[in-house]
C-alpha cells in the first residue's frame, strides 16, 4: 500500500501524535521502506495457521487468591502529575 | 581470591558476594569502590543517567545492618547492580530515556527489584538506552550516547546499552537490561559481556515500562556465566502482579554450569549462516563449534525455514503493541505536558514533543497496522507467520538441547553510522529477533575479537525453561577461551 502525507496525517490523528508538517515528508518516506520490505510476509502462505498473540495464551495463568491488598500511593502517584487539584489530576476543559 | 583491601572492581559478582557474606568486607566497601570507579569513566562512556552516591550507599549500609543483625544477608550481598533507565525503582527517576518521562519518580519497585534487595543487592545507577528501549544502537536516548568501552567511537548496542557497557567497562559487576527483540543480547555481544534473554514468562515483567508486551523480557548482564546465572536465580520466579509469568521458571543450580559439554546436542542452522554474515564472526562461530565437538557435544543441521521472516513479522507486532502501550504517555499522570488549546491538542503536542522520532516512527507505523482495513494484512498475518516461527523452533530443539547462532551480522558500527537508515538499523536484529518471537530463552556469551579487537559474541537458544543448559555451555567455552577475561582497556586504565 503505498502512503502519502495524508496517511501520515491520518495516523497521527489517530496516535494524538502531533508531527511537525515540515516532518512528514521523511515519515512518509520511511513508514513506505518498511511497509516495502514487510511486504514479503504476503509470500507466504499461512492458510489454517493459528496466530500467536502470546507464547504463554496456551497454558492457563495461576490465579491468585482474591484479597485486599494495602496499595497506598496516592500521594506519590499525584506528586507525578503534570498538574493537579488536591486529591485530582487536572486535564484543559472537556466540555 | 581476593583479599581485603584489594581493589574489588575487577572480581566477579560471586566472589564479592562471597567476600561480604563472609565479612572480609562490608557491602560498603563494596559499593564505594564500584562508585569511584564508575565515577572515572560513566561520563567519558555515557553509561548512566541517574546515579545518586546517598542513595546507593544508604541501600548498602542497609545490606551492612542485616549482617550486623546476624541475618543471611542474600547471594548477591552488597553487589552492585545497574538497572536499566526502563526498569522502575521506588523514588528514583526513571525515564526510558524519554523526554515525556523527564522527571518521573516511580511510586513502586519492579518486581525485579523487590528481588534483588531480597538476594542483598544494592541497586545502582540507572543506565541509559534508546528511548522506550526502541532501537539498536543507544542512540535513541534523549539523553545521551553511550560509547563502546572498546572503541569510544563506535556504539554499544541497544537498547540496553549503558547496562551492557557499563558491565564491560567494571563500572558494575552486574546489570539488569529488558529484551523485546534483542536489547540484552546484542549489546552484550558488542561489548563482549554475557547477557541472558531469559523464557518468556520466566521473569516478571511488574515494573518494566511496557514496550511489546508480548516479547518484553528482563535479563541479566555479566562478565561470567557463573554470574549470569547468580543474577539470573535472584530475579526468576512467578509473581501474581504479571499473569505472564510462569511457575515453570527455575533457577539454574550454579554446580550445573561446572559439567561440561559431553553428549549435548548441538543444533546448527546453516542456512542462516549463509549470506550477509561478516567473515570474522563465521571464523569465530566456526571455532566454537568445533571446539564444543572436540569437548563431546555433537552437532546437527537444523532448519528454520520461517526465521528468515522475523524482522518483517516482528516490525509489524512490536510497533502495534507499542503504539498501543504507549497510549498511556498523555500528560496527564506523569511525566510532562505540553500545553494546547483543549484537551486533544495537549495531548497531540505533548506526544508530538515528548516521543523522539524513532518511537514516534513505530507508533505511527503500528497504529496503522493496527488501523482498520489494515489488521487482517497486517498485524494478524504477522502473528500467524509468529505461529510458524515458533513451531521450527519447538522442531528444531526436539532433536537437540541448544542452536548455536551468531548474535550480529556485524561487529560494533560507528556511532551515526545507521542513524539515518531505520532499516538498516532493524536488519541488524535478523539472529537475536527470532528467539524472541519463538518466546524461548537465548543467551549472547563473548566468544571472541575482531583482528581490530572487537568483541565477538555468539548466542545460544535454548528449550523452554531451560537457561541452565545455555549457560553450561557457554561456561565450558569461557573455561578455555580468553575471550570472557579480557577487559576493555579503558577499565584497565581506572583499576585502582
Amino acid at each position: 500500500m503505498p502512503i502519502d502525507r495524508n496517511t501520515v496525517r491520518h495516523i497521527a490523528a489517530l496516535a494524538r501524535l502531533k508531527v511537525a508538517e515540515a516532518e512528514e515528508e521523511r515519515y512518509v518516506r520511511e513508514l513506505q521502506a518498511i511497509l516495502s520490505y514487510v511486504e514479503e510476509l504476503q509470500e507466504l502462505s499461512v492458510e489454517g495457521v493459528e496466530p500467536t498473540s502470546s507464547v504463554v495464551a496456551g497454558s492457563p495463568s495461576p490465579l491468585r487468591p482474591d484479597e485486599e491488598v494495602p496499595c497506598d500511593v496516592r500521594d506519590e502517584a499525584l506528586a507525578a502529575a503534570p498538574d493537579r487539584d488536591g486529591d485530582y489530576f487536572r486535564v484543559p476543559r472537556v466540555v | 581470591m581476593s583479599a581485603p583491601g584489594v581493589d574489588p572492581t575487577l572480581e566477579t559478582a560471586e566472589s564479592l558476594a562471597r567476600s561480604v557474606r563472609e565479612r572480609s568486607r562490608t557491602a560498603s566497601e563494596v559499593v564505594r569502590a564500584f562508585l569511584d570507579r564508575a565515577d572515572r569513566t560513566a561520563e567519558r562512556l555515557g553509561t548512566y543517567l541517574h546515579r545518586d552516591r546517598d542513595w546507593i550507599l544508604a541501600a548498602a549500609a542497609a545490606v551492612d545492618a542485616r549482617i550486623a543483625r546476624g541475618d543471611d544477608p542474600g547471594p548477591l550481598a552488597g553487589v552492585p547492580v545497574a538497572i536499566k533507565d526502563n526498569i522502575c525503582v521506588h523514588g528514583v527517576p526513571t525515564t526510558c530515556g524519554s523526554r515525556i518521562l523527564e522527571g518521573y519518580r516511580p511510586p513502586y519497585d519492579a518486581h525485579v527489584i523487590e528481588r534483588l534487595r531480597a538476594a542483598g543487592a544494592v541497586p545502582f545507577g540507572k543506565t541509559n538506552c534508546d528511548e522506550f528501549a526502541m532501537g539498536s544502537s543507544t542512540e535513541n536516548s534523549a539523553y545521551a550516547i553511550t560509547r563502546n568501552p572498546w572503541d569510544l567511537e563506535r556504539v554499544p548496542g541497544g537498547s540496553s546499552g549503558g547496562s551492557a557497557a557499563t558491565v564491560a567497562a567494571r563500572e558494575a559487576p552486574l546489570a539488569l537490561g529488558s529484551d523485546t527483540g534483542g536489547s540484552v543480547r546484542q549489546p552484550a555481544a558488542f561489548c563482549g559481556v554475557m547477557g541472558l534473554k531469559p523464557t518468556y514468562g520466566a521473569v516478571s515483567r511488574y515494573g518494566l515500562v511496557a514496550f511489546a508486551s508480548s516479547l518484553d523480557q528482563i535479563g541479566p548482564i555479566a562478565t561470567t556465566a557463573r554470574d549470569t546465572a547468580l543474577l539470573f536465580n535472584a530475579i526468576a520466579g512467578a509473581d501474581a502482579r504479571d499473569m505472564t509469568s510462569r511457575p515453570e521458571a527455575r533457577p539454574v543450580p550454579l554446580d550445573d554450569l561446572e559439567k561440561g559439554v559431553r553428549g549435548l546436542r548441538i543444533g546448527v542452522p546453516r542456512a542462516l549462516l549463509a549470506e550477509g554474515l561478516d567473515p570474522e564472526i563465521r571464523a569465530v562461530f566456526d571455532q566454537v563449534a568445533a571446539f564444543l565437538q572436540k569437548e563431546g557435544a555433537s552437532s546437527r543441521d537444523v532448519a528454520l525455514p520461517h526465521a528468515k521472516h522475523a524482522i518483517a513479522t516482528y516490525y509489524l507486532i512490536a510497533p502495534a503493541e507499542a503504539s498501543s502501550n504507549l497510549a498511556r504517555y498523555d500528560g496527564v499522570r506523569y511525566g510532562s505536558r505540553v500545553p494546547g488549546r483543549d484537551l486533544r491538542s495537549m495531548y497531540e503536542n505533548t506526544r508530538g514533543q515528548g516521543f523522539g522520532r524513532e518511537v514516534t516512527r513505530r507508533i505511527l507505523l503500528g497504529t496503522y497496522a493496527l488501523s482498520a482495513g489494515y489488521y487482517d494484512a497486517y498485524y494478524l498475518r504477522a502473528q500467524k507467520v509468529r505461529t510458524l516461527i515458533r513451531r521450527d523452533f519447538i522442531e528444531a530443539l526436539n532433536g537437540t538441547d541448544a542452536l548455536l547462532l551468531p548474535v550480529t551480522p556485524t561487529p560494533p558500527f560507528a556511532i551515526g553510522e545507521k542513524t539515518d537508515d531505520p532499516l538498516a538499523m532493524y536488519l541488524n536484529d535478523i539472529y537475536s529477533i527470532p528467539a524472541s518471537l519463538a518466546g524461548v530463552p537465548a543467551l549472547s556469551f563473548p566468544a571472541g575479537f575482531t583482528k581490530a579487537g572487537l568483541p565477538i559474541g555468539l548466542q545460544l537458544v535454548g528449550k523452554p525453561f531451560d537457561e541452565g543448559t545455555l549457560l553450561r555451555i557457554a561456561r565450558a567455552w569461557e573455561s578455555a577461551s580468553d575471550a570472557a577475561r579480557r577487559v576493555p582497556p579503558i577499565a584497565m586504565e581506572a583499576a585502582a
